[in-house]
């Protein structure tokens, strides 16, 4: 569960990233997050595990108050939230394993992981991460010798193998090209399902938005213009978020996979 | 990307916000460099600096005593090949204890791992005194303080070796990746494990690669601290230089060219294999 009370971020230098922001996700739900670049997509997603400290406000996870929080309390609320990001953002000199092992940072004792000697239980952990996104047979590859679909599933790996409560993607498929993003996409909303793992995930593309989401909120100079349910949804809504008509750069395309 | 939130892009063109101006040029670069060019100027003029004195040292009558080179004694163990050993040892010993100390230490030092503001300041001032003082000035406190020999050679360059690998590996992690750390952070991460996890990886193979350039310098570094009595060739080097046996010297000064070689040849074929 998820509550933003009047969430307000202003970044140095007086960019107004997030205004006023009101918004309750509940458990299990599946909401994609679309407006155009500098809308405050990435600043909601970071304000939720607080790498984006908000500057006014409340926001709670699970019922903890992030804004403001410790640091011991904001590495406990992070440790339930799983992040994925655009680039991925995998430490590439290493293996696969050692990046999925990255995910049982928070639960394993700090002597342990600085030394490299994880648990054989948070091995499995990882393991089993990496076969639910299927490239278990990658585990001791360096990350920097997969594909960006593949890459980008060992970050959800990764992200798994944290055992969330929430999942946050930002841009997970814009690396990607079209037949890897549905593959990336599938994944997700497969992994929502099973596990029943709540999911954010930004968007720029408004047809895989239309056909993955089922919720969506739509954010234009860090306002919450419009929160509703796919269906209801239609290029007018675009327009409306995106303050100008819908071009083909706003869509993926290739839908015929 | 906090880039996405903070830097918003321009509109695109045609659309709501037209074109952005194109940002102006700044003259600071002009500046610099004719600065530079100046200050070279001025200052070689207050040294006294010119080429022709250069030239005239050549002519010096000192190079005809460098030959010829008495190789019985230069190949005898007990004069050049022992002290020899005793030069490459104290590099090793060095070279390892100042390199381990580095790991840590430059991570403290680094804006992208330093855990908090204290720890970042108090290292960085802390180590830029230690490399304030020049090594072969370290290598003569601890000759004074701990007596002749290797000994304190080996804690000056232990310490020189520190200071320099610092220096280089600090802003080498100031230079990485910050990308998988904050994934490491997001997970909810310690400070140490997640730089463990998110930043050494990707600064590891400099590390190697500094630290066999490290040991290579010690090895000439020794060299010149058994000038000031702090074990190793140099002291036989000085040795003989005091009594005017120049071609002792030369030998001498062949053999170690021919070890530093080999070092260094053995030294990039690592580099390139670890790397």
């Amino acid at each position: 569960m998820i509550e933003l009370k009047n969430v307000s971020v202003t970044y140095r230098g007086g960019v107004k990233a997030l205004r006023n922001l009101d918004l309750t996700i509940d458990d299990g739900e599946f909401v994609v997050v679309v407006g155009l670049s500098g809308a405050g997509k990435s600043t909601l997603l970071r304000v939720l595990n607080g790498l984006v400290p908000a500057t006014e406000g409340s926001a709670k996870v699970d019922g903890i108050e992030v804004v403001g929080a410790s640091n011991a309390t904001l590495r406990q609320v992070r440790s339930r939230i799983g992040m994925i990001f655009q680039t991925f953002n995998l430490a590439e000199r290493t293996t696969v394993l050692n990046n999925v092992l990255m995910g049982r940072l928070a639960m394993v004792p700090s002597w342990r992981s600085t030394f490299g000697l994880w648990p054989a239980a948070d091995r499995e952990i990882a393991m089993q991460a990496l076969e639910r996104v299927g490239i278990v047979e990658k585990t001791y590859v360096r990350a920097s010798n997969l594909s960006g679909g593949q890459q980008q599933r060992v970050g959800i790996a990764r992200a798994l193998a944290q055992q969330p409560t929430l999942m946050l993607a930002d841009e997970p498929v814009a690396a990607l090209d079209p037949v890897t993003s549905r593959q990336v996409m599938g994944d997700l909303a497969r992994i929502n399902s099973d596990l029943g793992i709540t999911t954010l995930i930004n968007l720029h593309f408004l047809d895989l938005a239309q056909e993955y989401g089922r919720r969506l909120i739509g954010l234009r100079d860090g306002e919450l213009v419009f929160d509703g349910d796919i269906a209801d949804v239609d290029d007018d809504t675009f327009r409306e978020i995106y303050g100008r008509s819908i071009t083909a750069g706003d869509v993926l395309a290739d839908t015929d996979t | 990307m906090t880039a996405d939130a903070s830097a918003p892009e321009p509109a695109a063109p045609g659309g709501p916000g037209g074109r952005p101006k194109k940002p102006r040029r700044k003259p600071l670069t002009l500046v610099v460099v004719v600065g530079l060019v100046l200050w070279t100027w001025f200052t070689g003029r207050q040294v006294g600096f010119d080429l022709t004195t250069f030239i005239d040292l050549w002519t010096n009558p000192l190079w005809q005593k460098f030959w010829p080179i008495p190789w019985e004694w230069v190949l005898d163990r007990g004069n050049v090949i022992d002290p020899l050993i005793e030069t490459f040892q104290i590099a090793v010993v060095a070279t390892v204890v100042g390199c381990g100390l580095a790991l840590p230490v430059s991570f403290a030092m680094s804006r992208l791992t330093s855990p908090n503001g204290g720890t970042y300041w108090v290292t960085r001032v802390v180590m830029n005194i230690v490399r304030a003082v020049p090594d072969l000035f370290w290598a003569k406190i601890l000759v004074t303080a701990i007596g002749i020999g290797a000994f304190a050679g080996t804690w000056a360059l232990s310490i020189f070796s520190l200071a320099v690998m610092v220096k280089l590996f600090s802003e080498t992690i100031d230079g990485a990746d910050p990308r998988p750390l904050e994934a490491a952070r997001a997970a909810g991460g310690r400070h140490v494990p997640s730089v463990r996890a998110g930043v050494l990886p990707t600064v590891l193979p400099s590390y190697v690669a500094y630290s066999l350039y490290i040991f290579e310098l010690n090895i000439r570094a020794s060299i010149v601290l058994g000038l000031v009595g702090a074990g190793g060739i140099g002291r036989v080097v000085e040795a003989q230089r005091q009594y005017f046996r120049f071609g002792r010297i030369l030998g001498i000064l062949l053999i170690i060219f021919v070890v530093v070689f080999v070092i260094e040849q053995i030294s990039v074929a690592l580099r390139r294999r670890l790397v």
